[in-house]
């Protein structure tokens, strides 16, 4: 399970000791923001198998540019890359941003209802516009603040504000019609 | 962080995905091609220090004299050494320690960027 509580000096620690050269530093911060980014990756990629080459890009780009991190939120920095990562392979090898519904495999150790919790947010969250579940993904389950994705993804600070509240009143309301059903 | 709003609910769902997606197969993923450039880095930049370090101790005038004032036995190693160094410029030596000290300059900037 995901480290929490652990604070931002902590990461920024780490994140100094990895640009020193320390591979074991680096190793604890990719344990610690794995389920982050490979989270953020799933939800953007229409694949599981792609979304994991995604993440693993995204790590190998930080270890690269960890010199580059001057602090603040680290999962923040870490999602903004991954999310770059996205776009570039976007670019390159013109994926079709579409959902396969077979192919997304989720590798859940939890109870039968929370599963069946994630099916429903998964399933809602694919039926949302491209931008919105963009912001949504950023803001909401990566925990970037709405400036962040803003810098992230280059949409005006109101684009994503509004991205996100109707997002998420899309979210629950659909959320709350599979549970009713 | 700026959140106006919270969507402690939806966040609560996504932050369970994630942490069910711990891996230590991912981890080793992620790390193998990091430690594997590593395991040449370490050994080239010391290397590669070694060299500049002998560059410079070479250059120490007057070295060969103490050396050989201390160790009497050794006089004819020495000479035989200093013999071989006349014949070699003194120009192309120090073109030598420039080209190693690039060479180390070049091999630090290229294993950090890596």
């Amino acid at each position: 399970m995901g480290e929490k509580g652990h604070n931002v000096t902590a990461d920024y620690d780490l994140a100094r000791d990895a640009a020193s050269g320390q591979e074991a530093a680096f190793e604890t911060l990719v344990r610690r923001y794995q389920g982050a980014v490979r989270g953020l990756t799933r939800r953007l990629a229409a694949r599981p198998v792609e979304a994991d080459d995604l993440a693993q890009a995204a790590f190998l780009t930080a270890w690269r540019k960890i010199g580059t991190y001057r602090g603040g939120s680290f999962k923040a920095w870490l999602c903004t890359i991954a999310y770059r990562e996205f776009l570039q392979a976007r670019r390159k090898q013109k994926i079709e941003v579409e959902f396969d519904e077979g192919a997304h495999v989720i590798a859940f150790d939890v109870s039968a209802t929370r599963m069946a919790d994630h099916m429903d947010v998964d399933r809602a969250l694919k039926t949302l516009p491209e931008n919105q579940r963009i912001c949504v993904v950023l803001c909401v389950a990566a925990g970037l603040s709405h400036a962040e994705a803003s810098g992230a993804t280059g949409f005006p600070l109101g684009t994503v504000k509004s991205h996100v509240n109707r997002g998420v009143a899309a979210l629950r309301k659909q959320l709350a019609a599979d549970h009713v059903a | 962080m700026e959140h106006e709003e919270r969507y402690d609910d939806l966040t609560a769902l996504f932050e369970a995905q994630d942490d069910a997606l711990q891996s230590d197969a991912f981890v080793a993923r992620v790390m193998a091609p990091i430690e594997k450039k590593s395991r040449w880095r370490t050994p080239l930049l010391f290397g590669a220090a070694g060299i500049g370090i002998g560059a410079a101790v070479s250059q120490i005038g007057g070295l060969w004299d103490v050396l050989k004032a201390r160790t009497p036995a050794l006089d004819v190693s020495f000479d035989t050494v200093q013999s071989a160094q006349v014949n070699v410029d003194l120009q192309s030596v120090w073109v030598a320690a420039a080209v190693v000290i690039i060479l180390s300059c070049a091999a630090i900037v290229v294993s950090e960027r890596a």
